[in-house]
């Protein structure tokens, strides 16, 4: 075949396949940005000016991520037999300092831009339609495990609190002072689960007792334990991490 | 979002009383003024340096969500 330029091959083919060769480009040089934004959470520099460029790029990068994230493409799923035993624990404290929810008198608190902010008892929420998912956890720290989550879609949790599906972020607070965000489009995945029980047990403590979010299309630090609240809302609530300069998104 | 009755839950939780599914190892009170744990952190964070950030957090959030609350009831 004989060799041409770039230009002539580009002016050769339809306007819609150079806008989507260009939007490819533009989107790998994103990605290119995105991934210098990560080393921010590296410590690269505490220089408060670097800081704010990076994290300028990392919410940019956010923006992409979102844009190619894909509502209906679902993460791998495993069978029981790949389950790793055990599954770790992970957390800014140590094993011995799990936080201790009472399941007896827990309530969740909904607040925010939904219809019906009334508390949630556990057994209302064990109530709910039940589905569980075997699935990779994978941890930024560079480690991944797969376990057996079972809860409610959270989907179903949103549409039954008259949650606004169209604002951008769903909130979290949790038992342990841990605090995290999320879009909407993630929360609304088929995976994306409110789990009240690990390996077919109630979730023990280690794990996030009464309740964790868990989402197998994000990064562990992305799936809250211990969660005492939760808000929808159009204002960005970044995380604890993410504050730190760990990308906000931090998902496929 | 409340966030000072989400405070109020936090600590009591973390108050480390109550119920808890059988058979777990009681949890120790979180040691605020000790560095954190794990790959993640910086070795100048502490544990307590969660904490505190979840209150700036919410002091922030607090009135920017009254306001989209409020705007959301008027229509």
């Amino acid at each position: 075949m004989k060799k041409r330029s770039m230009a002539t091959s580009l002016a050769d083919q339809s306007p819609k396949l150079v806008r989507s060769i260009e939007r490819r480009l533009f989107l790998r040089q994103g990605l290119s940005l995105g991934a210098l934004a990560l080393l921010s959470g590296c410590d690269l520099t505490d220089d408060e000016g670097v800081q704010k460029v990076l994290t300028g790029i990392s919410r940019w990068n956010d923006g992409v991520q979102g844009w190619l994230f894909s509502s209906t493409k679902l993460a791998p799923e495993f069978p029981e037999s790949a389950i790793t035993k055990p599954f770790p624990f992970n957390a800014f404290y140590g094993e011995d300092e799990i936080t201790l929810v009472d399941g007896n008198s827990y309530k969740l608190e909904i607040e925010g831009l939904v219809r019906e902010k009334r508390p949630w008892t556990l057994p209302e929420l064990y109530a709910l339609p039940q589905t569980s998912q075997v699935t990779r956890h994978i941890c930024v720290e560079g480690w991944s495990a797969i376990g057996k989550w079972s809860g409610v879609r959270f989907s179903v949790f949103l549409e039954r609190i008259g949650a606004d599906t169209t604002a951008k972020y769903v909130g979290f607070t949790c038992a342990d002072d841990y605090y995290t965000s999320v879009d909407m489009a993630t929360a609304l995945h088929p995976q994306t689960l409110l789990t009240f029980r690990y390996a077919d047990e109630i979730l023990p403590p280690k794990y996030g007792f009464p309740m964790k979010l868990r989402i197998p299309t994000k990064l562990g630090f992305k799936n809250p334990k211990h969660i005492v609240a939760m808000f929808v809302t159009n204002e960005y609530p970044g995380g604890y991490w993410e504050d730190q300069g760990y990308n906000w998104f931090s998902g496929s | 979002m409340k966030p000072l009755r989400a405070i109020a839950a936090i600590a009591i939780f973390t108050a480390g009383s109550g119920a808890y599914p059988a058979d777990e190892p009681v949890g120790k009170p979180m040691k605020m003024d000790e560095p954190m744990r794990g790959e993640m952190k910086r070795k100048t964070m502490k544990k307590g340096d969660v904490r505190k950030a979840a209150e700036k957090k919410a002091r922030e959030m607090k009135p920017m969500m009254d306001k989209e609350t409020a705007r959301a009831a008027k229509k």
